[in-house]
């Protein structure tokens, strides 16, 4: 997640960060690179971070959208031309689900058509079901799918939010920004499912044709991978 | 001294009324108060009264303090300065301005707003004053040989420290001003009549200003208290405030201007950025708005006030001021109360940020009238709930960019960069969160004072500044990290490596201020109006449209039955009748309002043309704060726009007129008579919505929030339910429960003449001629297609039978109602059993027979004949004897007719349940169809509906109206309003009450019927005799198929009559309180038994099927 030690190609992201409780894990998956800027947030933060695949570096520019509602008509303008998109909902509130799959349906309708879009239910960590293994999320989802008991703050199954996210082919995570659960791997998830093609500034003596012809392949691998990976998870059969 | 540019400014006054002919548009020629308000930047509440050319002398203070300084500048102040201009009263201003743009026929709000052209830097108030009447101590009038006519005027200068001067050492200025006024001698002394006037009432306020005054620094500054800091321009702003007035009797000179633009001594800038803005005059408007408001909602929570909790520590964190509570607590009151007299705009992040830099040099007070001006007029529509301000600006500042700087927007183009989402930081917190705060304060200065053109100014020049650097930048991090490095050395020279110490000691930031107003010396207030006015469409649309996909997606599931398309439809119409509702109330107020002050004011004293284009604008989604709530009217307006049931019948004559003026005028112009046509409060030709119990409760119904108004939401659902039932049980049910008040799932014997009320009302323009064939009830398709060559007609006709339908629907009705009486619980059962049910189709099918009979009744009967049931109750069944087919029915099923009897006696409480109701429906194939699919459609949401308007009901309903239907109306409307006003029934009449009222009205119509049906019958019989087979071939042509033949036309129709003699009966009969049965027998048979024979004919046919289908 640091430096590219390598002369690897670097192409930047735009992601464009949409939804309740998104600015937290943002911060959460920059704050390693401490390139946050300070200022509080007119329309929208901007971030950076670099994220390393195997065979290339993405380097995300982030709009971190203002939350407060009469913002969202100023959110075309950062989507506009954004290649990916994080739909944040928080799991303890239904309503927020609502206003993710609103953003989805407008990002599928009004945005670039290429656009990768994760849909990630945050705050994982006031669930019960705090292992912190990414892999154990996905069994303590269906156990939350069925009524909850002792004090759990979920009122968003997984097994709800993960059938939307097949049926609109979205990428899905359940994260905590808090302690950090499933956070670079949205990010990761994202960075591989980007097509190679779509990527603008590969700059970087290494991105040749036929490079590009790997990563693409790659990607395509990785594009099925992080979906498959997610059924697994929330599938638990 | 006359100076040129004076000169050239009274040339102009005369060349520019010339060159007004090409303007037209509204959005330009704003009302001239306003243009008045905008340059003198005074409170909504003045308008220009007079006005008149003046010259302005400025002499100097008659006594100013010898130590002050010296005169080394005042070559000039023996004979003081001259400017030529135009005076101009108000109701409590007097104000002077050298710049003649906003009375001009060219003026525009950008001229008048904005700094514009040559002033030197005089800003958009040109060289002048501002003066509350207020603050004026004394006007002479000077005898002059010169001038015809001149004013000297005294202010209350200094007003503060004039009680305590004794102890100060500085003595009092007298400031002293002279205006010459030119003009007629007649025009003079209107105007120093209107000044007197002013003058008087001003008196009062004086104590206002007083205390407005005291917060103003200059006061403490010009005792001589004044603190050593930033001495040389703290010097300098002492001497201009002595010699040419502080705060509100300030004279705008180009030293003002130059003295701003050189940066704010500390101390004063917050007064004079609320002098240079304006909002001083509203604080001295309402000086205890703020403390006021704070007091009045102490302790209430609003939803902005927790956005504002959330965002106080973010607010200007770096700055001392704002670490400590006390900071915080000040942020918060100003932010809340601004959100108690703002609702619309409430609270938007980076306002907080903007009132934390406003409060390091004003008080709160201060502060909160400066925010008020700043959302209402320098930053329009920047922080309102759709921020179209701050996305339109973005826009225009885009197209300035692409305008000015065409090799750095090629490469933002190419780079896919946008541009906007760099810049509308900038914008939306005036550079404070961008720059470091001493060069946002430089900025704010010069913003106040020449208005919103500086923002784009400054940013402009940033990017000319960085052109280079960010000609490399290749995204938008790159983009964003070339502009923060610049703004971080911003205190830097300019020109680090220049051998000219001078040039060196520029700073970055001096340069970027040369930059924005020389070199985009071009950028006016009216190159931006211009833009704004241009991409304005653009940016509402995709707002709009923006507003209109969440909207609609967030309906929720109920939307879902609907289409997409009508979800559009529904939500376009939904705003369009909000919209336009306010308008029109608006304009409507206006309307009176000017009327009233014209009939006050003499003609002539009122500035000719005031508020003559006074168009309002009419809101838009894209505009921000949408009204959300539709009211009962709205909903009426609404529903006359999708459903031709809901346009009144009431025929509204100016009308016809209206639509002609409508196709010659788009817009209402300068008319007085067309402006007084628009007073109607349903609007320009509009249809004028009907107002019938149905539709209220309809209302009530799709109210799930109780709060007796209609979100959107709430009315998808509502159609939704109405529209996505798809099933005859469904709308069956839903019209049921419509009238089922208490929920119990019982309708009462007044809530079954009320559907069936409801029914008619419904039916009467949807089965009667509609001059569209096309739009008619697509539930009567069957017969149109049947038909098609004689629509007409056949409406008529199917109308007329669907009346006898809701006549036997109310018969039924309160035949197979169950009574409330506990004994009679078996009953309720057994009529609600299969049994019955099976029988309720039986009898469906014989009902269809005499239906189709009473279809031939003239059209004057079936109306009342409703009527007359209504007012019966069971009429038909327990007329007894000569009726043999009730006889039939009532042999069919005894349980049920004995509940029919219970039904007749009004003492006796009854309901229908939904079974029952559903039965008596599904009895009835016109009322079948009804349910199943024309009621559901008569809600027309996609297409756009073709108004009948008031020529249909004006032609096609004469056969109705002419015979008593329109006089129906108006004791119908009654019960319903008595309904309405009682919750449902009238408390103190009950139910009797409600049918005595039906009942004396039905006997006054019934008298009027029987006399025209004794016309038609006369005529219907002589056509029977002469040719008869014409009249069955007619029969065929209106009818369906199963028309019975024209020989029992007149059997019916006599059955029918039978039954109008019945309803006076039984109306006389329940006014005497008697046993109804006996006084109905009686009646029944005396008049009409001539014709009973045939009836009895005709309808033993009819029992006899009833038998053999019971066989």
């Amino acid at each position: 997640m640091a430096e590219a030690t390598a002369p690897k190609p670097s192409s930047s992201v735009k992601l464009v960060l949409l939804g309740e409780a998104a600015s937290s894990l943002v911060l959460r998956f920059v704050n390693n690179d401490f390139q946050e800027n300070k200022e509080p947030t007119i329309g929208a933060a901007f971030l950076t971070q670099k994220c390393n695949l195997p065979t290339r570096t993405i380097k995300f520019e982030i709009w971190d959208t203002a939350g407060q509602e009469r913002f969202a008509s100023l959110a075309p303008m950062y989507y506009r031309n954004a290649q990916s998109a994080l739909v944040v909902y928080d799991l303890t509130k239904p309503t927020s689900l609502i206003k993710a799959k609103h953003w989805v349906a407008e990002l599928q309708r009004q945005a670039s058509p290429g656009i990768v879009i994760a849909l990630v239910g945050n705050k994982l960590d006031l669930t019960n079901e705090t292992s912190g293994s990414s892999n154990a999320i996905g069994e303590d989802g269906d156990e939350a799918a069925e009524p909850e008991d002792d004090g759990d703050a979920r009122k968003v199954s997984t097994a709800e939010a993960k059938t939307y996210a097949e049926e609109e082919g979205l990428l899905f995570f359940e994260t905590s920004a808090k302690n950090g659960t499933n956070v670079t791997e949205v990010f990761t998830a994202i960075a591989n499912a980007i097509p190679e093609t779509s990527l603008k500034g590969a700059r970087g003596p290494g991105a040749t044709q036929s490079n590009a012809n790997r990563a693409e392949d790659q990607s395509r691998v990785n594009l099925t991978g992080p979906r498959d990976n997610a059924s697994k998870e929330g599938c638990a059969c | 001294m006359f100076n040129l540019s004076s000169l050239v400014q009274k040339a102009q006054s005369f060349i520019d009324p010339t060159q007004a002919l090409n303007i037209s548009a509204s959005d330009r020629n704003p009302a001239k108060s306003t243009l008045f308000r905008h340059q003198f930047r005074l409170p909504d509440s003045q308008t220009p009264l007079q006005e008149i050319t003046a010259e302005l002398t400025i002499t100097p203070p008659v006594a100013y303090s010898p130590n002050a300084t010296q005169g080394e500048k005042d070559k000039d102040r023996d004979r003081g300065y001259h400017y030529a201009g135009k005076l101009h009263l108000s109701e409590s201003y007097l104000c002077f301005s050298t710049q003649p743009t906003s009375f001009l026929q060219t003026a525009s709000t950008s001229t008048s707003s904005g700094f514009t052209g040559q002033t030197h830097g005089a800003g958009p108030g040109g060289n002048g004053f501002t003066l509350p009447l207020c603050a004026i101590r004394r006007v002479e009038r000077l005898h002059s040989q010169s001038y015809q006519f001149a004013l000297s005027i005294t202010t209350w200068n200094g007003l503060s420290n004039h009680t305590n001067h004794e102890s100060s050492k500085v003595p009092i200025l007298q400031q002293k001003i002279t205006i010459q006024l030119a003009g007629t001698r007649q025009a003079c002394e209107r105007f120093c009549d209107g000044l007197k006037k002013g003058l008087k009432s001003g008196v009062g306020e004086v104590g206002k200003l007083k205390r407005v005054v005291s917060e103003c620094y200059s006061e403490y500054l010009l005792q001589g208290e004044g603190r050593k800091e930033n001495r040389s321009k703290m010097r300098l702003w002492g001497e201009y405030l002595r010699d040419y007035g502080r705060n509100v009797t300030l004279i705008r000179q180009p030293t003002f201007h130059k003295l701003i633009r050189v940066g704010l001594p500390n101390r004063l800038r917050g007064e004079i950025w609320e002098q240079t803005s304006g909002s001083l005059f509203l604080r001295l408007e309402s000086p205890t708005l703020y403390a006021d408001t704070l007091a009045k909602f102490e302790g209430r929570d609003s939803l902005a006030i927790d956005e504002i909790e959330k965002d106080l520590n973010r607010s200007l964190p770096e700055y001392p001021g704002f670490q400590s509570e006390e900071g915080i607590g000040r942020l918060r009151r100003v932010l809340t109360a601004y959100s108690w007299i703002n609702e619309e705009v409430g609270y938007c992040q980076a306002m907080n940020i903007v009132v934390a830099a406003l409060l390091i040099y004003m008080s709160e007070s201060q502060a909160f009238f400066l925010l008020s001006t700043l959302c209402d007029r320098l930053l329009p529509g920047y922080y309102s709930t759709t921020m179209y301000g701050t996305l339109l600006d973005q826009r225009v500042f885009e197209s300035l960019v692409e305008k000015t700087m065409p090799i750095l927007w090629d490469h933002l183009v190419k780079s896919d960069v946008q541009l906007s989402v760099v810049s509308l930081p900038w914008f939306l917190s005036l550079y404070i969160n961008s720059m470091p705060l001493v060069f946002a304060f430089r900025v704010l200065d010069v913003f106040f004072l020449e208005g919103p053109k500086v923002l784009f100014q400054v940013g402009l020049a940033i990017l000319r500044i960085n052109g280079e650097e960010l000609l490399d930048a290749p995204d938008d991090g790159a983009f964003i990290s070339v502009l923060k490095s610049y703004f971080s050395k911003l205190d830097e020279s300019a020109h680090p490596k220049s051998e000219n110490a001078k040039l060196r000691a520029v700073t970055r930031f001096q340069e970027l201020m040369v930059v924005a107003f020389k070199e985009f010396a071009g950028i006016t207030q009216s190159s931006i109006t211009e833009q704004r006015m241009k991409h304005k469409d653009n940016v509402l649309n995709s707002i709009e449209s923006f507003a209109k996909r969440t909207s609609i997606r967030n309906l929720g599931p109920d939307s879902k039955r609907l289409s997409v398309d009508e979800l559009g439809a529904l939500y376009d119409r939904f705003y369009t009748v909000l919209y336009e509702r306010q308008q029109r109330s608006q304009i409507i107020l206006e309307e009176t309002e000017r009327r009233a002050k014209a009939s006050r004011a003499r003609a002539t004293e009122v500035v000719n043309g005031l508020a003559e284009n006074q168009i309002i604008e009419k809101g838009r989604v894209g505009l921000g704060p949408s009204p959300t709530l539709m009211d009962y009217d709205g909903f009426r307006e609404f529903l006359a726009g999708i459903a031709r049931w809901a346009i009144t019948d009431s025929p509204s004559p100016p009308e016809k007129e209206n639509a002609a003026d409508r196709q010659n005028h788009s817009y209402f112009g300068n008319s007085v008579r067309r402006r007084e046509t628009s007073l109607s409060p349903w609007g320009y030709g509009n249809p004028e919505p009907a107002n019938h119990e149905f539709m209220q409760r309809l209302f009530q119904r799709w109210d799930v929030d109780m709060n007796s108004a209609l979100t959107l939401q709430n009315v998808v659902t509502g159609l939704a339910h109405i529209k996505g039932k798809d099933n005859i049980m469904g709308s069956i049910t839903y019209f049921f429960e419509l009238y089922d008040d208490d929920g119990d799932g019982k309708v009462d014997r007044e809530g079954i003449l009320r559907i069936s009320e409801a029914l008619l009302f419904l039916s009467r323009r949807g089965l009667e001629g509609s001059l569209t064939p096309s739009s008619s009830m697509t539930g009567l398709s069957e017969y149109e297609a049947g038909n098609g060559g004689q629509l007409d007609p056949l409406q008529g006709s199917t109308n007329e039978r669907f009346l006898s339908s809701v006549s036997a629907f109310i018969r039924r009705c309160f035949e197979y109602a169950d009574p409330d009486h506990p004994q009679n619980q078996e009953d309720d059962a057994s009529a609600t059993n299969g049994h019955a049910d099976s029988n309720a189709f039986g009898i469906g099918e014989d009902s269809d027979d005499e239906d189709e009979d009473l279809l031939d009744l003239g059209t004057e009967a079936s109306p009342k004949k409703n009527k007359n049931f209504t007012g019966l109750g069971g009429g038909p069944p327990a007329s007894g004897g000569p009726d043999s087919k009730s006889l039939g029915q009532r042999s069919a099923s005894k349980a049920q007719s004995e509940a029919a009897n219970a039904a007749l006696d009004p003492s006796k409480p009854l309901h229908i349940t939904l079974p029952t109701f559903r039965m008596v429906v599904l009895a009835d194939e016109l009322l079948e169809q009804f349910f199943e699919s024309s009621f559901p459609a008569s809600f027309r949401i996609s297409d756009k509906m073709t108004t009948p308007g008031p020529s249909s009901s004006g032609s096609s309903l004469t056969t109705f109206s002419n015979i008593g239907f329109g006089r129906q109306n108006p004791p119908q409307n009654g019960i319903v309003s008595a309904g309405a006003a009682g919750g449902v029934v009238p408390p103190s009449k009950g139910l009797r009450g409600v049918l005595d009222n039906i009942v004396t009205d039905g006997m006054r119509v019934a008298a009027e019927v029987k006399r025209r049906m004794d016309e038609a019958q006369k005529e219907m019989e002589k056509n029977a005799v002469n040719k008869p087979d014409e009249d069955e071939d007619e029969d065929e042509a209106y009818d369906n198929p199963r028309t019975p033949g024209g020989e029992r036309r007149s059997n019916v129709r006599s059955e029918d009559r039978d039954l109008l003699e019945g309803a006076d009966a039984e109306a006389m009969s329940m006014r005497g309180q008697e046993g109804v049965v006996s006084e109905i027998k009686g009646n029944t048979l005396s008049p009409t038994a001539a014709i009973d024979a045939g009836r009895s004919r005709s309808v033993s046919g009819a029992s006899q099927k009833i038998v053999e289908f019971e066989q």
